[in-house]
C-alpha cells in the first residue's frame, strides 16, 4: 500500500517535471524565435544606396530627384548607435521651379534597429519644416518637437508628448525594419503590420509579400521579393497592390525598385548604385 | 473644319514650344505630334481647295523648333544634382545636435 503511494508520488513528480520542462522549452523556443526575428541581420554601417525618383506624367517618366539612403555608426559616451539617413535632392533643371532639399534621419540600436531619435528636416520650394522625436521606450512616450518658419523668416516651436505603442517606429527605421524581415520564410500572401509615427500621428502600414520576380536594374538583373505596401485609413498611397516594393532576394534585401501611386499621379524609385553592403 | 484645325494646330505648336523650354521637355512630344497631324491635315485640305497653305508654315516651324529643343535636351542634358552645401550644413548641424541629445537619452541596446 505504502509502496503504491510512493510510486504514485514519484509518478506525479515526473509528470509535473515533464510538463514544466515542456513549458520552459516552449518559452525558450519562443524567445529564440523572437530574438531571431527582431535581430538586425541585414543592415551594417557604411551602406550607401543611391536612387533616381521619377514622376510619371501621361506615360512619360521625368526624373525629378536623387534619393540617397546611407548608414553610419554614431558613438556616444555609453552606446554605439546606427544612423540611418535619407536625403532627397532635386536635379538642377528643377531647382528653379521647385527646389527640394530633404533630410530624414533616425538613430537606432545596432542590434534590433529600435529608434531612439528621429529628425525630419525638410525644405521644399520655400517651405521649411523640422520634426524631432525623442523616444522613451520604457514609458512609451515620444517627446515631439515641430519647428516651422514664418513668412518673416523667424521660427516657431511646438513641443508635444505623444503616447506610442510598443512597436511604433518612425518612417525611416520602418523602411529598414522591412528589409530586416525574414521574407525567405514567408509565403505569398503573408502580411505584416507596422505602426509608423508621422506628423505626431500613428499610422498602420501593411506590408504584403506577393511573389518572387526577377527584374533588370542598373546594378544588374536581380531576383527580388515583390511586396505591396498599403496605408490603413489614409489616402496618401492610393489603390490596392499599386504601391510596390522590390527587395533583392538575398541577405542584403536591397530595395532596388519601387512604384507608388499618389493622389496626383504615380512615380518610381530606381536604384542607381549600392555600396558598403553587409553581405 | 479648316479653321478649327488651324486653331488646334497653333495651340499645340505653341504649347509644344513652351513645354520644350521647361524641364518638362519630355512632355512636349504630345503637342508636337498633335501639331504635326493638324498641319498635315491642313495641307491636304488646302490642296483639295487649291489654296496656298500659308499658316501651315508657322505651325511646322514651331513644331520643328520644339522637336529640335526636345531632342537636344534628351541627348545632351545629363542629370546633375544642384548645390547641396546648405543640405550638408544642416546634416552636420543635425549630427552634432543629435549626439548631444543621445547623450541624455536612456538607451537600452538590448531592446
Amino acid at each position: 500500500m505504502i509502496k503504491h503511494r510512493i510510486f504514485g508520488i514519484i509518478y506525479d513528480i515526473i509528470i509535473l517535471y515533464i510538463s514544466f520542462m515542456k513549458k520552459l522549452f516552449l518559452i525558450l523556443l519562443f524567445l529564440v524565435c523572437y530574438q531571431n526575428f527582431a535581430q538586425n541581420k541585414t543592415i551594417a554601417a557604411g551602406e550607401k544606396l543611391v536612387y533616381t525618383a521619377s514622376y510619371n506624367m501621361s506615360g512619360i517618366l521625368t526624373d525629378i530627384a536623387q534619393v540617397k539612403m546611407e548608414t553610419s555608426e554614431v558613438k556616444t559616451s555609453k552606446n554605439t548607435l546606427l544612423r540611418l539617413k535619407c536625403t532627397a535632392t532635386t536635379y538642377t533643371k528643377w531647382d528653379n521651379f521647385f527646389k527640394i532639399r530633404d533630410l530624414y534621419e533616425s538613430y537606432v540600436s545596432v542590434n534590433y534597429l529600435t529608434p531612439y531619435l528621429y529628425k525630419r528636416d525638410i525644405s521644399e520650394g520655400g517651405y521649411y519644416k523640422f520634426m524631432q522625436y525623442k523616444y522613451n521606450h520604457k514609458t512609451k512616450l515620444v517627446q515631439s518637437l515641430k519647428r516651422k518658419k514664418k513668412k518673416d523668416g523667424q521660427t516657431w516651436d511646438e513641443n508635444k508628448s505623444v503616447k506610442i505603442g510598443a512597436s511604433t517606429k518612425d518612417i525611416v527605421s520602418t523602411l529598414y525594419n522591412i528589409r530586416n524581415l525574414d521574407i525567405h520564410k514567408a509565403k505569398p500572401g503573408d502580411q505584416s503590420d507596422f505602426t509608423v509615427l508621422f506628423d505626431n500621428k500613428e499610422t498602420i502600414i501593411t506590408v504584403k509579400y506577393l511573389n518572387k520576380e526577377t527584374i533588370s536594374t542598373q546594378i544588374g538583373s536581380k531576383e527580388c521579393y515583390k511586396l505591396s505596401i498599403a496605408v490603413k485609413g489614409s489616402d496618401i498611397l492610393k489603390g490596392s497592390n499599386s504601391n510596390l516594393l522590390w527587395l533583392t532576394a538575398d541577405d542584403n534585401k536591397i530595395p532596388v525598385y519601387a512604384k507608388f501611386k499618389i493622389p496626383v499621379g504615380n512615380g518610381e524609385l530606381k536604384i542607381v548604385s549600392a555600396s558598403g553592403l553587409k553581405h | 473644319m479648316k479653321k478649327l484645325l488651324i486653331t488646334l494646330g497653333f495651340i499645340s505648336a505653341i504649347l509644344a514650344t513652351i513645354l520644350a523650354v521647361t524641364p518638362l521637355s519630355n512632355l512636349a512630344i504630345f503637342p508636337i505630334i498633335a501639331g504635326f497631324i493638324c498641319g498635315i491635315v491642313i495641307v491636304f485640305l488646302s490642296k483639295k481647295e487649291k489654296q496656298k497653305p500659308k499658316t501651315i508654315q508657322y505651325i511646322f516651324l514651331l513644331v520643328i523648333i520644339s522637336l529640335s529643343i526636345t531632342i537636344y535636351k534628351g541627348v545632351f542634358t545629363t542629370l546633375e544634382v544642384g548645390d547641396t552645401e546648405q543640405l550638408e550644413e544642416r546634416d552636420e548641424e543635425n549630427l552634432e545636435d543629435s549626439k548631444e541629445i543621445l547623450e541624455g537619452l536612456d538607451i537600452d541596446e538590448d531592446l
